[in-house]
């Protein structure tokens, strides 16, 4: 664990060094690729006048509620399928046709049919992050040993208890990196989305805040918006899914 | 250690391969590449290019057009060294020359008639836009988004009043949000969006971009940057002339200007002639305004600095005239 992290600070320094060499050896002009002095006192600015953390907020909330309203949606139909051969040949079909189609495609027809509110964005990011969930799932649910099955007959399970004793856990390595996917996802969906409609509210959210520093010509400021992502894209891999790792299926040794 | 060296070095190393490959690129001398967008303040440009009067001035000039959506890509892709010459409004060129982009204005292009429209039976005027009623224009920084801005700090006294209901849209999307009388309550635009809009019932004008501005202005300029003046003088100047043909012949025969250019509006030629002849459309290569726009967004903040010289502005070789005649016009309009 320790050494992840030294070498994690330790590359991240190397890249850093790196950039800003490049940016002092003038190579590139500063306008094209500012230093990381000037990158950093962007991202001060913006985190001082609070309009920031705001933004950062408003973005982490939208992703939370699309996430949680995916997994859910996600968990429902692949359950279904996993229990019925009909449903599975429906939404296979469903996944199908949907899962390769980007979300940006849909976004003419979204801003037809639900507007350029928070709702459109939800959808998009629901879009970007139900498919992989179920394809993930549906594999987690159909790679279970038939011996695990075999025990729940055994014990006479019904369904109810079948799926949370023996599925659900048996398929959860699947169901965490569809999640890890699933995260990753809803931040590319936001950010396009959010770059696309503009201001969605009074505030809007990350993509408001780099598409506004590229309106205004701010290049610090886009690399500032794009460092703040990054950061917290770490930040959720280090201490959320791994904790939630360790927890559960490094505990139960289904996974190194 | 041994192998995180490795990995550093081969990392430089592709660095360095990738800004060599940057300068290779040789032989650019013929070739002009110039940024065309959509909108009847362009038409001088687009006689430029259906008429071939830079082929026709040097046979052996490429000339290469680049259809981008937005000021701000064109913006992006002239930084990149892609594009040469481009138009645009004054704030967006004066955003980028403020943070440092070596570029200057080449002349005036056109004045145009700009026009909030809205679908609102109950709003009459800036005052009766309640938080909730939504605007669109292009993007912050654009011209219409500083105009609005000017006409709430004289109106309100709060330059930012508005900034919270903007909805960023493309003219031809907002128009549509527009008409479809969904999402959006006003619509910043320009022509010929504001003439199509303004022949449909329900719709009004608000407030004119003159209103908002106090006066005449340049809506559209010619920008090239720095470099490509420098380096490739002759190109410039092949350009310059044909840009002075072009503003000359479609002042003085609009007739035979909405023949060869309606196909391109996608409009007959009676409306195209109808849209070049509106009030307020003039093709000039003056440059009206530039002072009240600095004085305007350095006061606001939208720039850093406010005491540009004209030549720091506009190239020793422009189209618009000397300093001082730009200097007369500012006390005009001042007044």
């Amino acid at each position: 664990m320790k050494s992840k992290y030294k070498q994690r600070i330790f590359w991240g320094i190397i890249l850093a060094l790196i950039w800003q060499l490049t940016a002092v050896s003038g190579i590139f002009s500063k306008m094209i690729f500012p230093g990381l002095d000037q990158i950093l006192t962007a991202l001060f600015d913006s985190l001082k006048d609070g309009t920031l953390i705001k933004q950062i907020g408003f973005s982490l909330s939208v992703i939370a509620q699309g996430l949680f309203l995916a997994t859910i949606t996600a968990l429902i139909l692949s359950l279904t399928a996993y229990f019925s051969s009909y449903a599975a040949g429906l939404i296979d079909t469903l996944t199908a046709l949907a899962h390769p189609l980007p979300g940006i495609a849909l976004m003419p027809l979204i801003l037809i049919w639900f507007g350029s509110g928070k709702t459109a964005i939800l959808i998009v990011i629901i879009h970007s992050v139900l498919w992989p969930l179920i394809l993930n799932l549906s594999t987690g649910f159909n790679s279970i040993p038939d011996i695990y099955t075999l025990i729940a007959k055994n014990y006479r399970l019904n369904k109810l208890e079948f799926m949370y004793k023996i599925l659900i856990p048996a398929s959860l390595p699947y169901f965490i990196s569809g999640l890890k996917i699933a995260w990753a996802r809803s931040w590319r969906a936001l950010i396009s989305a959010e770059m696309l409609f503009g201001a969605i509210n009074s505030l809007g959210g990350l993509g408001w805040y780099i598409f506004q520093k590229r309106v205004f010509f701010d290049l610090p400021g886009v690399f500032a918006g794009i460092i703040v992502i990054i950061l917290i894209g770490i930040a959720v891999e280090d201490f959320i899914f791994e904790k939630l790792e360790a927890k559960t299926v490094q505990k139960w040794g289904m996974l190194k | 250690m041994k192998k995180y060296l490795t990995i550093i070095i081969v990392l430089i190393l592709t660095l360095l391969l990738v800004s060599g490959c940057e300068n290779n690129e040789a032989g650019r001398q013929q070739k002009i590449t110039i940024a065309e967008q959509y909108g009847l303040a362009y038409a001088p440009v687009q006689l430029i290019k259906e008429l071939k009067f830079l082929e026709e001035a040097n046979p052996n000039l490429e000339v290469e057009w680049k259809q981008l959506s937005n000021t701000t890509s064109i913006r992006e892709s002239m930084l990149a060294g892609e594009v040469d010459i481009a138009f645009m409004a004054i704030p967006p060129f004066l955003i980028a020359r403020d943070k440092g982009m070596e570029w200057k204005i080449i002349s005036g292009l056109s004045e145009s008639p700009l026009g909030l429209m809205t679908n609102r039976g109950d709003i009459n005027s800036l005052a009766d836009f309640k938080a909730d009623a939504k605007i669109a224009l292009p993007q912050p920084g654009s011209i219409q988004h500083i105009l609005l801005s000017m006409a709430a700090e004289r109106e309100f006294g709060e330059v930012d009043r508005f900034d919270e209901q903007l909805l960023t849209m493309s003219h031809p999307d907002a128009m549509n949000a527009l008409l479809a009388g969904r999402e959006v309550s006003a619509h910043f635009a320009s022509a010929p969006y504001l003439f199509l809009e303004s022949k449909e019932e329900g719709i009004k004008k608000i407030l004119s971009g003159r209103e908002a501005f106090g006066g005449d202005f340049t809506f559209i300029i010619g920008v090239s940057t720095e470099e490509f003046y420098e380096q490739q003088p002759k190109n410039y100047a092949y350009f310059l002339n044909a840009l002075e043909k072009a503003i000359e012949f479609i002042d003085g025969q609009p007739e035979e200007i909405a023949e060869i250019l309606a196909d391109n509006y996608n409009l007959s030629q009676t409306e195209m002639l109808e849209y070049l002849n509106w009030p307020g459309m003039t093709f000039t290569s003056e440059i009206k305004g530039l002072n009240k726009f600095i004085d305007f967004m350095a006061a606001e903040s939208y720039l850093e600095a406010n005491n540009y010289q004209y030549s720091e502005l506009v190239f020793e070789k422009n189209l618009a005239g000397s300093e001082n005649i730009s200097k007369e016009e500012a006390v005009q309009n001042e007044e």
